[in-house]
């Protein structure tokens, strides 16, 4: 009898992406809501047969067959319901189709949870709804994980879905259409929409929310499919792949054993995870192939300037300076510019760092806070004026939201208050 | 040895919240672990229920079921053997379905033949 416990980790949430995919393909993508609901049903019947009578041997063939089964034997219902009975036996689960003989559309993307990725990532649906429904669909996160990792609610977690279905219904997608033109032009969103994901999981990592984390993993995992897939692998995706390993090697050294936040300056660098980066330069090294430069690509250059310097008063800011100019000349998000300044500002002193976020307009600070508050208070500090960094870090507090971030200001002030 | 019918009685609520593919595993891994530790005590594993059914009332009338009592219905049992209520209670205490908050009816069989 074999046993559960051979089972990988998120063995069943990556089934599910896949086994959905499957089933879309096999059922169309009008069956979605349908696809999802046999395989949550797969699911729970393997809860009680698979203890009982062991795991069967090859449990993914398992799932795949028991919800193909349940898919056929509701739209036989369906079309019975409307008199079409006859209609409907032609499908049958006789005719179900085996790992090994999956037919590829059009020859296109072979794999289907990447196909189904593309899918969630069309241009016509709103780019928060694309992150829920592949989350859901792709990742196989259940609603109140996607919501618990996006800080949002069950409710508006549900709106989204439902919203994306509808646009996928009025659009009559279908998975079997999409030429590698499609796929060609829709790459850009798919790695915008797998950084989002990344970043959400990232931007507020904590140690009691460990979903988050795993958003990030996650973003890496959709990340290399991409770079390993023949039609949809690009520069861009390798580069892509690089940066979130080298943003994840990082990651540990970012909170202190209270799972409050360290700052870069005085993070400890041996819990940088050396794996991790030499994994990223094997993807960076990828990367340079061809003439292709993404912003993954520049940003993957300043992610790794900051690995390798040995400690940060050694940092090469130089460098990151001319890395982000060419990065603004691209992308000039709030975030970024930001980010520039702070760099500007270790190599023409903290002046120019302040004039330079001082550039930024109200309604790109608002999309930026408290971080805006909190850099303005350091480069205040960094001149000696103690007393306006006190009332920037005090802004900071008041649009605070993540507990750590909290601690991590509320010190700051503590901080400023005894060196008065 | 005695034996005991366990009943698991889920939650007949509606807008519960289907568990997650990461939490059906976990689930499963609790099952696998629950039948291993009771290996020898666990008679039958049973089944589950689907969630649909009928009543059969006295005159014949059948409606549709399960028969749903307070905000409770029955989603599967198992058989298990044990030499006392206390230690079919100890083996139940141990059942996924009680270690995540449902509830578990146990009556001992009567084996009149």
């Amino acid at each position: 009898m074999n046993s559960t416990s051979q089972l990988v980790e998120h063995f069943f949430r990556h089934e599910y992406g896949r086994l959905v995919a499957l089933l879309t393909r096999d059922f169309g993508v009008r069956n979605l809501e349908l696809a999802e609901d046999v395989v949550q049903s797969a699911m729970s019947r393997a809860l009680v047969v698979w203890p009982r009578s062991g795991t069967p041997a090859e449990p993914s063939a398992w799932l795949y067959r028991s919800a193909k089964n349940l898919a056929i034997d509701n739209l036989r219902r369906q079309k019975l319901e409307q008199g079409f009975f006859d209609a409907a036996s032609g499908v049958s689960a006789e005719s179900s189709t085996t790992f090994a003989t999956l037919p590829h559309f059009n020859n296109e993307i072979g794999d289907e949870t990447l196909r189904l990725l593309f899918l969630c990532c069309h241009p016509a649906i709103a780019v928060d709804s694309q992150v829920a429904l592949a989350l859901k669909t792709v990742s196989g996160f259940g609603v109140h994980e996607i919501a618990l990792g996006l800080l949002t609610t069950s409710a508006n977690i549900e709106k989204r879905l439902t919203r994306a279905k509808e646009k996928m219904r009025e659009l009559h997608l279908e998975l079997s259409e999409m030429t590698s033109t499609e796929v060609l032009e829709r790459r850009e969103t798919v790695l915008s929409t797998i950084y989002l994901i990344f970043n959400e999981g990232y931007a507020a990592t904590t140690g009691d929310v460990p979903i988050r984390l795993d958003l990030c993993w996650e973003a890496i995992r959709l990340a290399k499919m991409v770079a390993t897939h023949p039609v949809a692998d690009s520069p861009a995706a390798q580069a892509l792949v690089a940066l979130l390993l080298l943003h994840t090697a990082r990651m540990d050294g970012r909170l202190d054993t209270e799972g409050g936040v360290v700052l870069l300056a005085q993070q400890d660098r041996t819990r940088w995870d050396g794996g991790l980066m030499r994994e990223a330069m094997a993807y960076a090294q990828n990367a340079a192939r061809g003439a292709e430069l993404s912003r993954y690509h520049i940003e993957t250059a300043i992610a790794w300037e900051h690995c390798r310097a040995p400690d940060f008063s050694r940092t090469n800011w130089a460098r990151i300076v001319d890395l982000y100019r060419l990065l603004l000349d691209r992308f000039a998000t709030p975030m970024i510019r930001l980010n520039a300044a702070v760099a500007r500002s270790y190599v023409e002193g903290p002046e120019v760092g302040h004039d330079q976020l001082l550039k930024l307009d109200d309604s790109d600070r608002r999309r930026i806070r408290p971080w805006w508050d909190c850099c303005m208070a350091q480069l205040h500090e960094r001149r000696g004026q103690h007393n306006s960094a006190r009332s920037h870090w005090l802004d900071a507090l008041a649009l605070a939201t993540a507990e750590p971030q909290r601690t991590f200001i509320r010190k700051q002030i503590v901080r400023l208050n005894i060196k008065k | 040895m005695p034996k005991y019918l366990l009943i698991y009685r889920d939650s007949a609520e509606p807008q519960q919240p289907q568990p997650s593919p990461e939490e059906m595993q976990e689930f499963l891994k609790m099952w696998d672990g629950w039948f291993k530790q009771f290996e020898g005590k666990i008679v039958d594993g049973g089944d589950g229920l689907l969630p649909t059914g009928r009543v059969l009332k006295p005159g014949g009338v059948v409606a549709d079921g399960p028969y749903v009592e307070a905000k409770e219905m029955i989603g599967g049992y198992s058989v298990v053997s044990a030499n006392s209520y206390d230690e079919a209670i100890e083996i139940a205490k141990h059942c996924p379905i009680a270690v995540i908050g449902g509830a578990i009816e146990i009556r001992q069989l009567a084996e009149y033949n």
